[in-house]
């Protein structure tokens, strides 16, 4: 005897299956639908199927987006002499929701890993290599994120462009504005004293 | 370093247990199996955040509270140190799928890492004896968490060099499938070299040091039928072939010349890289071939010689606890010095299995102002002076109490 119906189980289970959403958030968003008028519910799914008709990668930098190549790629006022290198699409969007940079991107979709099998050849290294040997720039910024894996794929992006002579450069790591010195943690102050600069 | 306050909750065999720590010395008193391990466990617990004993960290909630919901283990504790009163306290809440641990330093949330150490603590228990008989990896082990307590970048490293280790073993076993691209071991080599060498430095460092202080320890403690020498025995060929003799020819009983020239004759971490570099270099094709990292500090050993004789394969049993007790009582002196703060001292049963000579210099050895927690089956291992001005505590089934 089932106590809910085969359709509502079912998207349950689907639900489910999403980052951050357990057995008992997937029901109550279940219900909550169940309860919504039928337009919003019928909106909310032909958004999810468009989002996979209409998205693609852009041929370019590998970013999401609806067009190939993508309106950054395609934005003829972009600066065309710099280039910044990320793991994720997410990272483009962090950067450019500071509206300091408006030079060009590279996603690789990842970092290397070992331990998870994530190699250089499972990363969009090469197609970055290729890219900057037909469109050279005047500098790369390497924007990985600082973490063991990160660090890794950024001196091995570095070693890779290191014969196409363009400058190389990598973010600056240090203290977090707002934050209190006595906090940090020793790596960071080391980092942080390490990267000082001139004022 | 003191500390004053002890409240358990639901931690092996404890449901509920609040003690204050008036006296330097408590001992306490109960049959097998009532809970004066566990005491102990507790203690070093709260300094460490790791068990000595315990393989998961989900036995140590007292399987009673299975069925509170969810099943939680909580300890605290107030630590008098010499410039400042901590509350320390480590929650374990055994949820659904994981265990979450909770460490907290004076209300607020902390890392593993900002835990070690604000406690110190020297634990000696009966199995000690396996640090001694055992395998490369308990003495390694042993020299971690005695260096950790002590230096707190240390702690830093190795968490950050086993994780290097894992990414490049992992990266080696793919190499043999896969030949090309060993270009892509600079990066991995790099951090293993630089946390790897401030390993090695450390460790070099400590065991010179304890094998100073060892010396009259256990020359004392063996009335002076036997001389004891500790040995960083290093994966690297930092000493080269003559290096190592006039390592072995050094005067034996204490006397290795005035006390600065060792700290000059060892090699310092940047030593170490360069050996290390070198050795990674040599052997890369030897590493892919077997997929694993076969230098640096996780392949070391600390070995302990009596006349030049190997005491961790030849030694009889009670050499072997005689050691052990000279060890632990060095790394209290280590760590006094180095920190200018008094460890607090855990006994585990330990007296029931000493004569009595060695009995009288371990109490002899702690200090006044000593912090020392022991527990015994026997009271009448110590003697009455001892005993008088000790605090005696009776433990039974999780319970503990004044004894008359």
């Amino acid at each position: 005897m089932r106590s809910v119906p085969r359709s509502v189980e079912r998207l349950i289970e689907e639900l489910n299956r999403l980052p951050g959403i357990g057995p008992k958030t997937a029901s109550r968003l279940t219900f909550y639908l169940l309860r919504s008028p039928q337009e919003q519910v019928q909106a909310l799914a032909r958004a999810i199927g468009e989002m996979h008709e209409m998205v693609v990668t852009c041929s370019v930098c590998f970013n999401i987006a609806e067009t190939s190549p993508c309106p950054i790629c395609d934005d003829s006022q972009r600066d065309r002499t710099m280039l910044c290198v990320v793991e994720e699409p997410l990272d483009v969007l962090a950067i450019e929701r500071i509206r300091q940079y408006d030079g060009l991107y590279h996603v690789l979709h990842g970092a290397i890993s070992p331990i998870e099998g994530m190699g250089p050849e499972d990363l969009k290294i090469a197609e970055l290599v290729e890219r900057l040997g037909k469109n050279p720039v005047e500098e790369v910024i390497l924007a990985t994120n600082p973490s063991l894996e990160g660090e890794s794929t950024a001196m091995y992006v570095s070693r890779q462009l290191a014969t196409l002579g363009i400058r190389v450069t990598r973010l600056a790591q240090g203290l977090p504005m707002g934050g209190d010195l006595e906090y940090a943690d020793e790596v960071t102050l080391t980092r942080a004293l390490e990267g000082r600069r001139e004022i | 370093m003191h500390l004053a306050h002890l409240s358990i909750t639901n931690f092996r065999n404890y449901v509920r247990c609040e003690l204050d720590f008036s006296s330097p010395i408590t001992i306490v008193q109960g049959a097998n199996a009532q809970g004066k391990t566990n005491l102990l466990e507790a203690v070093y617990y709260l300094a460490a955040a790791e068990s000595p004993r315990a393989r998961s960290d989900r036995e140590l909630i007292n399987w009673l509270a299975n069925e509170e919901q969810p099943p939680f283990a909580r300890l605290e504790g107030r630590i008098e140190g010499s410039d400042a009163v901590r509350e320390v306290s480590i929650a374990l809440v055994n949820a659904s799928d994981r265990l979450q641990k909770e460490i907290r330093v004076n209300g607020v949330k902390r890392r593993t890492l900002d835990l070690v150490g604000q406690m110190k603590v020297v634990l000696f228990m009966p199995e000690d004896i396996d640090l001694i008989a055992g395998s490369p990896k308990a003495r390694r082990g042993y020299l971690d968490s005695a260096i950790s307590q002590m230096e707190r970048p240390y702690a830093r490293s190795l968490h950050e060099y086993n994780r290097v280790l894992l990414q490049r073993n992992s990266l080696l076993r793919q190499l043999r499938d896969r030949p090309s691209g060993t270009h892509q071991l600079d990066f991995w080599d790099q951090r293993l070299i630089e946390e790897g060498s401030q390993l090695i430095a450390s460790r070099l460092n400590t065991v010179a040091q304890l094998d100073e202080l060892v010396q009259e320890i256990h020359t004392r403690l063996t009335g002076g039928e036997e001389r004891l020498r500790l040995i960083y025995r290093c994966s690297l060929p930092l000493e080269g072939p003559e290096g190592l003799i006039q390592y072995r020819q050094l005067p034996l009983g204490g006397a290795s010349g005035d006390g600065t020239s060792l700290a000059e004759a060892l090699p310092s971490s940047a030593d170490v890289s360069t050996v290390f570099r070198q050795q990674l270099a040599e052997r890369q094709r030897e590493e892919i071939d077997r997929g694993m990292t076969l230098v640096g500090p996780h392949r070391d050993d600390l070995r302990f010689l009596v006349g030049g004789v190997d005491m961790c394969t030849y030694g009889s049993r009670g050499q072997q606890r005689t050691i052990a007790v000279s060890l632990k009582l060095a790394e209290m002196d280590l760590i006094r010095s180095r920190t200018g703060e008094e460890p607090i001292l855990l006994l585990d049963d330990v007296m029931s299995e000493l004569d009595e000579d060695r009995r009288r210099y371990l109490m002899a050895a702690m200090h006044r102002d000593q912090q020392a927690i022991i527990t015994t089956t026997d009271l009448h291992c110590f003697t009455a002076s001892f005993l008088e001005q000790a605090t005696v505590w009776g433990v039974q089934d999780g319970r503990i109490g004044r004894l008359a």
